[in-house]
């Protein structure tokens, strides 16, 4: 059914969907509409399941992780400094091969005191052996966390939907909410591997000595390769029954382009404009929307990226001391490519500043004009005058 | 150790840790440098309740649907379920610490709810009743401290026999509480059960001096029990014309119902005032209280004050009567105005003529209501006898011959039913521990039977049942885990509505019904009391909190004294102390 929705509540509205049974929150902007919905669902009795609130971020990872612990399908969301206190336990979510799934708004840490879109707070928890779907609007949340179930209860892995603070999570959009009956035959009762079980008492998670430590840790990646391809078969499986797929990565005129717009999150939609604007004044160029940041499609990447000349990413996050951390990651992709792209990096909306079409514009003319990038990142959009007034 | 396979078509890979041996070799109580343990402790609605009614006992065994249990509980320190559950002035519930979260539990509706169900059933044994003794206890006064005194004496083993000069037993509960506050059938068949312990009440059969020597001489002992009875004067000129308001309500409950109309004033401010209005409201007049101090300063309960102003009771306040006489077929009251000036020593303010008011108000009669005193002066220990002498809070022991005990109203600080009650049970107490052993044998009967601070004394206590492992300490609200309490709305029962009720001496509120009743228990917070929610089991990391036979046991091979335990207790049952070395 058509509704106008938040897109903090496209997530929600996926939770209840999928008969999630036990949900864990600690509020925090712009997370918290995700949870306050969940949690008045499970108190009116729209949904079945039951909502732990937590003192802290820490606590609702630490009760998810006991709940999926006994086999149950489990939700928890949060943001910014609430993932980086969640840190510990989300390392504790993977290894122990837990099945849940997480919403993450993505906003920036401080201080300076900030509420507003950054990635920074997802992109540094990229080593926690988590799966990074990344979406760009209230629809693809939606459709990726029915998914995200799927996903993650086939491999054992946990997975973090990722939107945009704000531009994702505070706007409302028209989207398509399924039937729960599709939803059902799409996502049936998880049927856990393993779970605690009071008949038989065993202990789990403790000691690996030397011995077998590193086999969990390559059973983990193991599983994180597999969880490609169980990604295009539950995709495949998501068409079928919605009509829709967003695929790792989405390539948009990449075929014949020169240079390759990379993207994520909400700024594609911005870029689709531009791109098509300057395609329709000629223009060689295309787009590549990142999707699944992990497991990283690295061929998929290198297959789009091939026949350009040049690719300019956008880096809506920072690494101190290197650059844009898509950029790495890209970089780190093409190594060995014969007649790879020149990269160009560009760092834009840090904080929430806006990625107008013009800025995009100005990226795309930076990446045209120039043989190779002047500097190793190129902050776009920076207020000069207040940056020098500053440095005194 | 051992990796779980996979009955995949195409396994993924999984290889978690998980093992069935048994980890109890690693004996983790060694790291512990603090130990809990468990420790019931004292709610404050026990230790305010004059009588030590295990409150929170009763209210568990209701919310569990037991109302026998809670009966008994109950009767353990109180032979007055139903009366009490409309009449006491419940200082429990001014006590209780969910106050603090919404509003008190509504104790004394829960109380009448336990008493009128027992009522409605067959006959409930009666708890602890001790084999005869062989002594006799002569009793004077049949109201709530003489009743109190016989039911516990014959709990203790005594043959009690009651004197009583009016034609029905029951004291103020017969004849100064009206009937729309407590029906008599319902104090007639809690009498009842008292007499068919073994109690025989001589009714008409008034005490002087010379019948008292005789009791002293046949008795092992004798308890005064005789009461305020006697009105007091105003002592202004005039006072003739004003008729007695106790005597109304007497001649009420004698199934009289006097001619009264028009604007009549009732003189007083306390319970036997409001008592007496509300009282002329039925019967068809219009009556105006005259108080010499302000509406807040009267010593009323609250809740009685605005019924008997719902009603329509008028009440002057700031005004003294100086005079009466007779005017026409009425009677002229002549008011002088008072003011207020600093408090006095009991904390209320004084107030003095304010010398500028004067008025005549004509009344169809005057009532007082200003209470009562002794009708006899031996009513009330006197002279300086004080070797023999043994004053406890509730009643004053003279042992110079044979013993004879002071209770109720003339000795108490606090005059109220239930202090009545006390009065009855601590007379009891002493007097069964002093033909034990004296002097001392009291001190530690005392001291045996305590609740919380005292004075409040526990029947069960003293007789040396579960509740003497107690802790005194009262839990306050801060040490109630209010994590685990929701807030809820306190329980209220059906009333008569206003018009109705001014109309008939029909009883005003309706027992809380089963299921209400239940409800409104399952509010309390069982302060102190551990009431087998098994917080303390399931948040314990060690899993070192056991079941042996129904009870819970700390494993101290394992338990680390982390306090989890202690912190996840919602009711202060359990404390952590410092491990010895």
């Amino acid at each position: 059914m058509r509704q106008v929705l938040e897109g903090s509540h496209a997530i929600s509205e996926a939770v209840r969907l999928a008969r999630v049974q036990v949900t864990a929150g600690y509020p925090i902007t712009p997370q918290t509409h995700i949870i306050e919905a969940i949690s008045e669902y499970c108190a009116d009795g729209t949904m079945a399941g039951r909502f732990i609130p937590v003192e802290s971020e820490h606590s609702s990872m630490a009760a998810v992780v006991g709940a999926a612990s006994t086999g149950v399908r489990t939700f928890t969301a949060t943001s910014s400094h609430g993932l980086a206190l969640m840190h510990e336990m989300l390392h504790w979510a993977s290894a122990a091969r837990l099945p849940i799934v997480l919403g993450e708004v993505n906003r920036a840490l401080g201080p300076g005191w900030n509420i507003w879109m950054d990635q920074t707070d997802s992109l540094a928890q990229r080593d926690t052996g988590w799966i990074q779907l990344y979406c760009e609007d209230g629809q693809e949340a939606l459709d990726t966390t029915l998914m995200a179930y799927r996903l993650a209860e086939q491999v054992n892995l946990p997975v973090m939907v990722v939107i945009d603070a704000f531009f994702v999570s505070h706007t409302f959009e028209p989207m398509d909410v399924p039937e729960q009956a599709d939803v059902d035959r799409f996502l049936p009762p998880i049927q856990p591997r393993f779970a605690i079980d009071p008949q038989e008492p065993a202990a789990l998670y403790q000691m690996a000595p030397p011995a077998c430590y590193m086999e969990m840790r390559r059973s983990i990646d193991l599983a994180m390769d597999q969880a490609a391809e169980v990604f295009e078969d539950v995709e495949e499986e998501f068409e079928q029954v919605f009509g829709r797929r967003y695929g790792s990565i989405e390539t948009v005129g990449c075929e014949d382009a020169e240079i390759i717009l990379v993207t994520t999150g909400s700024a594609t939609s911005t870029s689709r404009l531009v791109v098509e604007n300057l395609r329709e004044q000629g223009e060689k160029v295309g787009l590549l929307k990142l999707k699944r940041f992990r497991p990283f499609p690295t061929e998929a990447i290198r297959e789009a990226l091939a026949g350009a000349r040049k690719a300019a990413i956008l880096d809506r996050n920072f690494c101190f001391g290197v650059g844009g951390i898509f950029s790495q990651e890209i970089r780190a992709a093409l190594c060995g490519l014969e007649d790879a792209p020149v990269i160009f990096n560009f760092i834009a909306g840090l904080g929430g500043r806006d990625i107008p079409p013009d800025l995009i514009e100005e990226i795309y003319a930076t990446t045209k004009t120039n043989a190779a990038p002047a500097e190793k990142s190129i902050w776009v959009g920076l207020n000069e005058e207040l940056l020098e007034s500053c440095s005194n | 150790m051992a990796a779980e396979g996979s009955k995949m078509k195409n396994p993924v890979s999984l290889f978690v840790s998980r093992s069935t041996i048994t980890s109890r070799a690693n004996k983790t109580g060694s790291w512990r440098f603090a130990r809990p343990r468990y420790q019931d402790k004292t709610a404050p609605c026990s230790a305010a309740c004059p009588a030590g009614v295990d409150i929170p006992g009763i209210e568990r065994a209701v919310s569990e649907g037991n109302v026998d249990r809670a009966w008994r509980t109950y009767m353990a320190e109180n032979p007055f379920p139903a009366v009490c559950g409309r009449v006491c002035f419940h200082t429990c519930e001014s006590a209780c610490n969910r106050s603090r979260l919404d509003q008190p539990v509504s104790i004394n509706r829960l109380d009448r709810f336990v008493g009128d169900a027992a009522i409605d059933r067959e006959r409930l044994e009666i708890p602890d009743i001790l084999p005869s003794n062989g002594r006799r206890v002569a009793i004077v006064g049949s109201g709530p401290a003489g009743l109190s005194a016989a039911y516990f004496l014959a709990r203790l083993g005594f043959a009690c026999e009651i004197f009583e000069s009016k034609s029905e037993p029951g004291g103020v509960l017969q004849w100064g509480i009206p009937a729309y506050r407590l029906p008599k059938t319902i104090l007639q068949q809690e009498i009842a059960r008292i007499v068919d312990m073994g109690v025989k009440i001589h009714c008409r059969q008034p005490v002087d001096a010379d019948f008292l020597s005789r009791l002293q001489a046949s008795c092992d002992a004798v308890f005064l029990g005789g009461g305020l009875g006697r009105p007091v004067s105003l002592g202004i000129p005039g006072s003739p014309y004003m008729a007695d308001g106790l005597a109304l309500l007497e001649a009420i409950q004698n199934g009289a119902s006097p001619d009264v109309s028009g604007e009549v004033a009732v003189i007083g401010g306390g319970n036997t005032a409001i008592d007496v209005a509300r009282s002329l409201i039925r019967l068809g007049a219009l009556p105006v209280i005259l108080y010499r101090r302000r509406r807040q300063d009267m010593p009323a309960f609250g809740h009685e004050i605005e019924a008997a102003e719902a009603e329509g009771v008028r009440i002057a306040e700031l005004v003294a009567p100086m005079a009466l006489e007779p005017s026409g077929d009425g009677v002229c009251v002549h008011l002088g105005g008072m003011k207020t000036v600093e408090a006095g020593a009991d904390g209320r303010p004084r107030v003095v003529p304010d010398g500028v008011r004067k008025t005549k108000l004509i009344f169809s009669k005057v009532y007082s209501g200003i209470g009562a005193d002794i009708a006899e002066p031996w009513y009330r220990p006197g002279g300086d006898d004080g070797a023999a002498r043994i004053a406890l809070s509730h009643c004053t022991l003279d042992v110079a011959s044979t013993p004879l005990i002071y209770g109720g109203d003339p000795v108490m600080p606090v005059k109220s039913v239930t202090d009545a009650i006390a009065s009855g049970k601590q007379a009891a107490i002493a007097l069964h521990a002093w033909f034990e052993g004296g002097r001392e044998a009291i001190a530690r009967a005392m001291d045996r039977g305590q609740v919380g601070p005292g004075p409040a004394l526990s029947m069960e206590s003293y007789l040396g049942g579960e509740r003497r492992r107690r802790d005194r300490h009262v839990v306050t609200p801060e040490e109630i885990n209010t994590d685990y309490f929701q807030k809820k709305e306190r329980g209220s029962a059906h009333r008569l509505a206003v018009a109705n009720a001014r109309l008939t001496f029909d009883e005003i509120e309706f027992t809380l019904p089963p299921d209400r009743a239940a409800e409104e228990a399952g509010r309390c917070y069982q302060c102190g009391l551990c009431n087998d929610c098994d917080n303390c089991r399931i948040f314990c990391a060690e899993v070192s909190i056991e079941m042996v036979d129904g009870r819970r046991r700390i494993d101290l091979d394992y338990c680390k004294g982390c306090g989890v335990c202690v912190a996840e207790c919602p009711r202060s049952a359990m404390i952590i102390e410092e491990e010895r070395a």
